[in-house]
């Protein structure tokens, strides 16, 4: 009996008017724990920034080799970026990239961890309420890190593009050897795994954008991985390109929803 | 003898514990991912259920936490239910074990059992409904992290569950609820 009713409730839910009696249900609910989310995430930070840590202690190591060398690099570039951002604003306006073109964005913080160990989902502290929802990106300084997934009031679920259900056109190479593709999320800790490539392959390094062009999902030009490795099969039949996310998706805390919805 | 009911006292006890784990999953063990999984208590409880209350009662309590722990979750809606009824009803199997049914060591162990094996199937089910990223690499670590947090968790869990069920033992006015058979025989 308990199992026919548990079958009878999923049936439901893939039910149109009941499915979004479910919804709203489930956005009070959200709304409901924000404010303890909020209150014990805020006291809560430092022990799992601890327990990540301490888990990764190596790669935090690393890590900050790495960023002590990219400051070195970057203090160096400093002049003539001044001069190179200069001409690159002038080519951007021109162009008229929606990312660059002012799209207003609303700045949140990450109140929860994935609630589910199955799928890659953030919670963020805005809403319907601040004017976030559903199908908008959502990126922090480096890149883009996921598309609100469901919105209640006063909270949002960020669904991470490493989630195995995102799927995202990118763009990659310069002006004049430029391919797209298709990046897809492989689930926690894993690359983005670069697909249906159209072009020249791209080379280890390199950073993949979205083209913009997948339905007008996102804006194009938001940098989102760097290439990691192309590998082509002894056959030369099937390559496999991998790119990590340029954003550390395990410790987010601050992010930007994009006012931005797919264009028709 | 036949166990007693599910009756009101037991439904409003079980009521504050679900919602009680509510708030501790949502604000306190989601927060602490270690490899990209964290610890799960909504699934020790059901299969606390079923270890303390027996494979029938423990299914319909079962049921209710997984309808509870649904809402916050962004699988179907009904999945955790399903997933909860089953494996509070396999661990309930332990009751018809030889021995000391009610021994608070051997409702732990089925408690750790059950979290692993209900972590197991409420991923298969996932995949079973379509939904991406639920049977892959990730899934062994995500049953080891439940599975460790369960042997913190599994005695409170055992001592909430054996609360709920005292609430059905001590009625004295025995507005019962019919549990769905053996209790009323």
């Amino acid at each position: 009996m308990l199992v026919l009713a548990s079958i009878t409730v999923l049936t439901l839910d893939y039910h149109g008017e009941v499915s979004h009696g479910i919804t709203h249900i489930r956005n009070g609910v959200r709304d409901a724990l924000s404010p303890v989310q909020r209150g014990i995430s805020a006291a809560l930070h430092p022990v799992g920034d601890v327990f990540a840590g301490a888990f990764h202690y190596g790669a935090v190591q690393s890590e900050n080799r790495r960023l002590e060398q990219q400051l070195g690099k970057l203090q160096a570039a400093q002049a003539e970026g001044a001069f190179a951002s200069r001409q690159a604003g002038a080519v951007l306006a021109l162009a008229h990239l929606p990312f660059v073109a002012n799209i207003t964005s609303t700045p949140a913080e990450v109140i929860s961890a994935p609630t589910s160990n199955f799928q890659y989902l953030l919670e963020i502290d805005r809403g319907t309420g601040a004017g976030v929802g559903p199908r908008m990106p959502v990126v922090s300084g480096r890149g883009l890190i996921g598309t609100v997934a469901v919105s209640s009031a006063s909270t949002s679920t960020v669904r991470l593009i490493t989630d195995k259900s995102s799927s995202i056109g990118v763009t990659f190479g310069t002006a004049t050897r430029a391919g797209n593709a298709i990046a897809d999320g492989q689930g926690f800790a894993e690359p983005l795994s670069v697909q249906e490539i159209s072009g020249p392959l791209p080379v280890v390094g390199e950073t993949v954008f979205t083209s913009g062009t997948d339905g007008g999902a996102y804006p194009a030009g938001i940098p989102i991985a760097r290439v990691t490795s192309v590998k082509t099969s002894a056959g030369g039949l099937t390559t496999t390109v991998n790119a990590r996310p340029l954003v550390n998706l395990d410790t987010i805390q601050y992010v930007s929803v994009l006012e931005w919805l797919p264009q028709p | 003898m036949a166990p007693p009911a599910v009756n009101l006292r037991s439904w409003s006890r079980l009521g504050a514990v679900a919602l009680l784990a509510l708030v501790v999953q949502v604000a306190v063990l989601d927060q602490l991912v270690v490899h990209g999984a964290h610890p799960e208590v909504l699934v020790l409880l059901a299969a606390a259920a079923g270890a303390v209350a027996g494979s029938q009662r423990g299914a319909m309590i079962g049921f209710v936490i997984g309808l509870v722990a649904d809402l916050v979750l962004p699988t179907p809606y009904g999945l955790s239910a399903l997933t909860y009824v089953l494996v509070a009803f396999a661990a309930g199997g332990v009751r018809s074990l030889p021995g000391d049914r009610d021994g608070r060591s051997l409702q732990v162990a089925t408690c750790i059992a059950g979290a692993a094996g209900g972590t197991l199937c409420f991923a298969v089910l996932g995949d079973l409904l379509g939904q991406p990223g639920m049977l892959d690499r990730q899934g062994a670590v995500v049953v080891l992290v439940v599975t460790v947090g369960a042997l913190v968790l599994a005695f409170p869990s055992v001592a909430a569950l054996r609360w709920v069920v005292r609430g059905a033992d001590r009625s004295v006015t025995g507005h019962a609820i019919p549990s769905g058979g053996s209790a009323t025989r």
